[in-house]
């Protein structure tokens, strides 16, 4: 099965058309990877559909707000019990 | 006074995915009408539409970019920039203010509102995308081509249902004859292919029910017309100013004369059945072009092949051009491309451009059976070579507005 960030990535990829290559943990959403604040959310929209068999979690205004990495993501996932 | 030239051209329709294919099988009369494919229509009574089929936006936009665009936007973007590259447009900075666009749509994006309530109703208010609204706003076909090809002028986009196509014409046209633009992207967009407006209009009785001979449904002027097909596409031009034409040698298909524009101020969807709202918009644009009936010789019909619209729109035809209505070539090209809704009015105006451009009249397909009420000569079935020094095209929409815009051989 693929890796947490695999699954991360291939839903940053879809969503803000960037290459695979270019999604790294540490990569900023805006900075490295051209999101807008309205691609944020869509963003925040589409993991929540994608984690959404896997856990009962909503991404709150205040969680999208601290999300600024790929990484971010990934710590948002694993404490809500997400692997 | 500064003249307005057609001096690029670009389509995205059911029967081309260029304005020089739509053309060529326009002549051919080739149908684009076909089963939906879309969507699930087991249960609803009409089963046929024409579909843009193949089409790629990221042929013409970058991927993310197209992800913000509901369908009718894209569908103006990728015109735009094919009538853009047809004209060999470039624009220096300098010059962009002076570059406009006007975007005529009917439903804009319909499609979105109608999947996002379904998102809204099924997962809830959290699920629904930040992109609706600007996605879905009807301005956003102008804006997006604006945006797409560095247009820093106006950014029009007006909506009249069927008759929107025709209006972005006159708009471009005082546009550039007020020295407020030097160019201008004018044209019309529709993607509102959906269960539901199909519903609507099939409950309506608007569309034709014929699904088991798609490409015989759309039969515009025939005794045994029963309703439009429903399509999808879009269609832009490039009108330049004459002196930047000229300045760069541009090649021009024909002058934008100018046009009229009426209301019947009479029904929400049938027109007036003496014709008189109809006679006047093609009299207001005559008068406005400079021009006598006489000048003419093809008319693009709006010719949807509703029995309402056909019988009326050639009693109008009568009225407006008198004793030379008999002599005119009449065709509709909704008989091959179906009914564009928003895009029809350009994709009339486009059948008018390219007929002057190339001396041919495109036909009315399925024209078999002549109906008593339509005796106009309708250009049945196969094209006609002849040369066409002026031509008009005309659209009228539910609510009763009207349409029509002339174009003239240029130099002619």
């Amino acid at each position: 099965m693929a890796s947490l960030f695999e699954r991360v990535r291939d839903v940053v990829v879809a969503q803000l058309k960037v290459s695979p290559d270019e999604v790294q943990p540490g990569s900023s959403l805006v900075d490295d990877l051209r999101a807008d604040s309205l691609d944020v959310v869509d963003l925040t929209i589409a993991i929540e559909e994608a984690f959404a068999d896997q856990a009962d979690f909503e991404i709150r205004d205040e969680d999208a707000e601290n999300i600024k990495t790929v990484q971010d993501i990934l710590d948002f996932l694993t404490e809500h019990g997400i692997s | 006074m500064t003249r307005a030239l057609i001096t690029g051209v670009g389509a995205i329709t059911p029967i081309g995915l260029t304005a020089h294919d739509f053309w060529q099988n326009l002549v051919a009369g080739e149908s684009g009408a076909g089963l939906i494919t879309r969507f699930d229509t087991s249960d609803m009574p009409v089963k046929i539409a024409a579909e843009v089929r193949d089409f790629e936006p990221a042929n013409y936009m970058d991927a993310k970019g197209a992800r913000r665009m509901s369908r009718f936007s894209q569908f103006a973007v990728a015109a735009a920039q094919l009538a853009a590259d047809d004209a060999g447009l470039v624009i220096s900075d300098e010059e962009r203010p002076r570059c406009a666009s006007a975007i005529a749509t009917g439903a804009g994006g319909a499609i979105d509102t109608m999947d996002e309530l379904e998102v809204l109703l099924t997962r809830g208010p959290a699920r629904v995308s930040p992109f609706y609204v600007p996605t879905m706003a009807p301005n956003m076909g102008a804006c997006q081509v604006s945006m797409h090809l560095g247009l820093r002028g106006p950014a029009l986009a007006s909506v009249a249902a069927c008759a929107s196509g025709l209006y972005s014409y006159i708009e471009a046209k005082a546009l550039i004859e007020a020295g407020l633009a030097d160019v201008v992207l004018a044209g019309g967009t529709e993607a509102a292919l959906h269960r539901l407006p199909i519903a609507a209009l099939a409950n309506m009785k608007a569309l034709s029910r014929r699904n088991d001979e798609p490409t015989r449904a759309s039969r515009p002027f025939d005794a045994d017309r029963d309703g439009f097909v429903f399509g999808e596409g879009a269609i832009v031009m490039v009108v330049e100013s004459e002196a930047r034409a000229k300045a760069r040698g541009a090649r021009v298909y024909a002058e934008l004369m100018g046009g009229g524009l009426s209301c019947d101020a009479f029904h929400i969807t049938a027109p007036r059945e003496d014709g008189t709202g109809a006679e006047q918009a093609m009299t207001a644009a005559l008068k406005a072009s400079g021009m006598n009936p006489e000048d003419v010789d093809y008319v693009a019909a709006h010719g949807t092949g509703t029995p309402l619209n056909d019988a009326s729109e050639t009693v109008a035809i009568k009225l407006a051009f008198g004793g030379h209505a008999r002599k005119l070539a009449i065709s509709s090209p909704k008989s091959m491309v179906g009914h564009l809704l928003g895009a029809a009015g350009a994709a009339g105006a486009l059948a008018a451009v390219m007929a002057i451009h190339d001396s041919v009249v495109p036909p009315t397909i399925n024209l078999e059976t002549p109906d008593p009420a339509c005796d106009l000569d309708y250009t049945p079935l196969k094209a006609r070579k002849m040369a066409v020094r002026a031509a008009v095209a005309n659209g009228f929409g539910f609510g009763g507005q009207n349409g029509c815009v002339v174009f003239r051989k240029y130099g002619g």
